[in-house]
């Protein structure tokens, strides 16, 4: 192994041996207080607006107390709905998560790789999109579906995305790509050894996936459960455009009209946010329980070369609803929005008068969005390295370290996770303001917003892959005397290189499509895309929102295509090497 | 651009036309010559804002509830008119701007150079606070008193934008085209009616003068045929553009103007009893980074040239109060509607904002 290969060429001096050490202790202090200031900072603030009661709009508070989260007894009917959306989301999108991920890493399903990219797609798209999309499909009205059923002799409408199944339907569509590339990154390092065992003692392909595959890949599908189930907490654009003409309001639809309306009632946006804390530190504690009782190993010392198995002429059945998946999540909401984006007004039947090219004209020429779009990749890619290179180090030390406070350490990365984007971005603006150095209304306090808000989507991400890693790979760099460092870069990092990535390109499309924070944070010269495009569509029209959603969604596109073709060419120059 | 010259003749000459308009009020006059500001002419208008300083500073940031091709939209034409002066600028809603600026300048953050609110509470709440700097414009003779802050010099009305009814012309029959306010509440309206949603100034303005005109019932009575609330004009004639909904009873014209352009089966409704209008206020910030950039932009602004462009841009469209305005696209002036506004009773209106706050959510089932 190069590891231990390698360690034979390390100086044994114990003075050497400290000095690393001491680096270590150093390198681990810096990320945990990192983390604490990134989180603690601004939720001091939040935690101070939820409890203000004095004067509105006056900083700091003037007065103290619990009113605002007394108030929140006064909205149950917004509390079930969130809540009933919430699981019923989280649920379809794990089953479209996983199903996808079992699928395409464990079988030999035709068209594997080019599904597995696209797989990929919805994630890249930003919910607003896709909200909008099934919106022109789905309205009880005027969506498309609707027209065409109406056309044909029906009389009421055949669906309704306005309805609470129809929310969690689009937000379950697009989360169930993340839930895919979390649960299927996880079981890409599986050694399928298990499964051909459990084969060759004659269980059912189904039974093997129930009992031995699911069980294997839980970390991975717990970690993604946890996730999902936080963005579809905060979920915003998919309740604001779908929920809003239903009179149907979640927490964070609530909390943006209460902080929109004047007086602002930030306070009671805070309570409400901060609330949501334990919601998520519960699901939080069920996941440690869980992945704590038995142990999840599958990737060891012991060499393996991933295996599918064959599913004879099932796989054209199984390649049909990955490829159903990928048209109802990607290819009909893209198609939907071209359609929509190249007509005056959006109708089901097309009509040349009503034909117009104007609004990608319009979206192409407004001088801000073009530079907001040059940002926001920058930014992108910046949150991304730096955020794989703290988070990957954070969920080492949360997992595998011994220094006490490790479990805190997690709950604490959670934090900017439960609670509502929108919300915590005003504890972020409080914070950042009164912060003695003048980084205010510049990329930097973006870079660490994005760094803040996406910490949990790049531990969940590297987690579950840890998780799966045996500790005696790193044990046994230790006993030849590697340093932690060095057993860093030569045995962890390669084994997590899969997980590494996908968490690079979730964290950095997470990033370019951010919206929540951005709106508060961003000054006159660090303006990002996705504002614009909501701005666009509250203040202009669905058509050019859509324009301009397609434009952001097509540059993604191009950059991840240059990330894969990057990435491989790197993985193939190293493969040559050795 | 034509070419500008400060001299002291132009000075002199400025001052003197100043000192000389008959139609100035005399302590507008006072309170021009108080600020101890020259006043000179720069391509068409007066402003009393140092150009040849405005332009050293060569930039000012613009905060305003605007959308972002609205606001893009000024800035590019007070650039054409100034080019060596860039405008940028922070968008937001009108609460969440107010937030922000108030929260950055809790933290001694002055950022915002010019500030542009929706809504009248909003800027009388920052006007106490001491967030305008005054800047008395001798644009100000061509406003009316009650369209300029009090005192003069804090905010002016950039414009107002008024609503009327808007109704899809192929989803209502003939014999159910609303004609006045009262109409609204038919059941014939059941689910199919829009308004904004509480965080608009302008829904506030129609609760309040509705409620003025027909009683305490009016909008109870309303509450019956469970309206859906959006947060834009944009979303509300989309919506009935489509036939999503039928009505929208909060249909602004600068709205109706922009759907109509594209063609939608939508007509527009002027009630005989008043349009509701509310006003759009912008000042010069206190403690602003770029003072004299701020200063000529309000000027121009308040100008002929700037009231022009805002009221012919598609993505504005605000009538301007100003006295010798031209008409609106359409050829119609401000004048040419009777115009529901709460300009007399300014503190009632600004104290029942919590009272609408609680009806407007409850009936939009928030």
């Amino acid at each position: 192994m190069a590891a231990v290969g390698g360690v034979e060429s390390q100086p044994a001096l114990p003075d050497f041996r400290a000095r690393v050490r001491l680096m270590e202790m150093v390198a681990m202090a810096t990320i945990v207080a990192t983390v604490a200031f990134l989180t603690l900072y601004p939720i001091y603030y939040l935690l101070q607006a939820s409890f203000d009661v004095g004067l509105p709009d006056t900083r700091p508070p003037t007065a103290y107390g619990i009113a605002n989260y007394a108030k929140l007894l006064d909205y149950p009917a917004i509390i079930w709905n969130t809540l009933l959306v919430t699981f019923a989301a989280t649920a379809m999108a794990l089953v479209f998560g996983f199903m996808a991920a079992w699928i395409l890493t464990r079988t030999n399903v035709p068209f594997r790789r080019a599904l597995d990219q696209l797989m990929t797609v919805p994630y890249y798209v930003t919910p607003l999109l896709g909200a909008l999309a099934w919106s022109f499909l789905g309205a009880p009205e005027s969506g498309f579906v609707n027209q065409v059923w109406r056309k044909l002799g029906g009389t009421e409408a055949l669906i309704d995305m306005t309805s609470p199944f129809g929310i969690a339907w689009v937000m379950a569509l697009f989360e169930g790509s993340v839930a895919y590339v979390m649960i299927s990154a996880v079981m890409q390092s599986m050694d399928p050894a298990l499964e051909e065992a459990s084969q060759v003692m004659g269980a059912s392909r189904r039974r093997t996936m129930w009992r031995i595959t699911l069980p294997l890949v839980m970390p991975g599908v717990l970690g993604a459960a946890i996730f999902v189930f936080a963005e579809m907490l905060g979920s915003f654009a998919v309740p604001l455009v779908l929920g809003t003409p239903a009179r149907f309001y979640v927490i964070t639809t609530a909390i943006y009209h209460f902080i929109s309306q004047y007086p602002p009632r930030i306070p009671l946006a805070a309570a409400m946010g901060v609330s949501l804390f334990a919601v998520m530190f519960a699901m939080l504690w069920l996941y440690r329980w869980l992945t704590s009782r038995t142990s999840y190993v599958t990737v060891t010392g012991k060499a393996f070369r991933p295996r599918l198995m064959d599913m004879g002429g099932l796989r054209w059945w199984l390649f049909g609803i990955v490829a159903f998946y990928v048209f109802l999540s990607a290819v009909l909401p893209v198609a939907t929005l071209a359609y929509a984006a190249s007509q005056k007004i959006a109708v089901a039947f097309p009509a040349a008068a009503n034909f117009t090219l104007e609004h990608f004209r319009q979206a192409l020429s407004i001088n801000a969005v073009r530079v907001a779009m040059w940002n926001s990749l920058i930014l992108g890619a910046v949150t991304a390295t730096l955020g794989v290179a703290i988070t990957g180090m954070l969920a080492w030390i949360i997992l595998r370290s011994k220094i006490p406070g490790r479990g805190a350490l997690e709950y604490l990365a959670m934090f900017p996770q439960a609670v509502p984007r929108l919300v915590f971005a005003f504890g972020m603006m409080w914070a950042w303001l009164v912060f003695p150095l003048p980084i205010y209304g510049t990329f930097w306090v973006l870079l660490i917003a994005y760094l803040t808000v996406f910490m949990p989507l790049g531990v969940r991400a590297i987690s579950g892959v840890i998780l799966q890693l045996d500790k005696s790979l790193d044990e046994c760099g230790q006993v030849c005397g590697a340093s932690f460092l060095y057993r860093l870069r030569t045995i962890t990092a390669p084994l997590l290189r899969p997980g590494l990535l996908a968490a690079w390109l979730l964290i950095f499309v997470a990033s370019v499509r951010e919206l929540g924070a951005s709106i508060l944070l961003m000054g006159p010269d660090s303006k990002v895309m996705t504002p614009a495009i909501v701005e666009a569509w509250f203040s202009t029209s669905s058509e050019l929102t859509a324009a301009m959603a397609l434009i952001q969604t097509l540059v993604i596109a191009l950059v991840i295509l240059a990330f894969g073709l990057l990435t491989r060419r790197v993985a193939h120059h190293g493969a040559g090497a050795q | 651009m034509k070419k500008r010259t400060t001299t002291r003749r132009t000075f002199v000459k400025g001052s003197l036309a100043v000192a000389a308009m008959p139609l100035l009020a005399g302590s507008l006059s006072q309170q021009l010559a108080a600020q101890g500001r020259p006043v000179t002419k720069v391509l068409d208008f007066n402003t009393t804002a140092d150009v040849a300083k405005a332009e050293t500073e060569g930039e000012f940031t613009y905060y305003s509830h605007d959308s972002e091709p609205g606001i893009a939209g000024i800035l590019a034409a007070f650039n054409k008119d100034f080019p060596k002066i860039k405008g940028k600028y922070v968008r937001a809603q009108n609460s969440t701007l107010f937030s922000r600026t108030i929260a950055e300048r809790s933290a001694n953050k002055f950022t915002a150079d010019v500030i542009q609110f929706s809504e009248p509470a909003t800027a009388l709440d920052f006007q106490k606070r001491g967030g305008y700097t005054r800047h008395v414009s001798p644009q100000a003779e061509f406003y009316a008193a009650e369209h300029l802050s009090n005192p003069v010099g804090d905010y002016f009305w950039v414009g107002v934008t008024f609503a009327g009814l808007a109704y899809n012309t192929e989803k209502v029959k003939p014999e159910d085209a609303p004609t006045g306010w009262k109409d609204i509440s038919k059941p014939v309206w059941n689910n199919g009616v829009n308004v904004k949603m509480s965080n608009s100034g302008m829904q506030f303005v129609q609760w309040y003068e509705l409620r003025k005109l027909y009683g305490d019932k009016f909008w109870s009575d309303f509450a019956k045929v469970r309206p859906r609330g959006f947060d834009s004009r944009a979303q509300q004639f989309e919506r009935l553009a489509k036939g999503d909904d039928k009505l929208c009873v909060l249909a602004e014209y600068a709205g109706y103007l922009l759907v109509k352009e594209r063609g939608a089966p939508v007509e527009f409704v002027a009630p005989a009893d008043g349009l509701p209008a509310a006003p759009l206020l912008a000042g010069v910030a206190d403690k602003c980074p770029n003072p004299e950039a701020a200063r000529l932009f309000i000027d121009w602004h308040m100008s002929q040239r700037g009231q022009n462009h805002q009221q012919t841009d598609k993505f504005l469209y605000y009538g301007s109060v100003r006295k010798d305005a031209p008409a609106m696209p359409g050829g119609k002036r401000l004048a040419d509607y009777k115009l529901l506004s709460p300009i007399k009773d300014m503190d009632t209106f600004v104290a029942s904002r919590d009272a609408f706050n609680k009806e407007w959510n409850a009936m939009l089932g928030l």
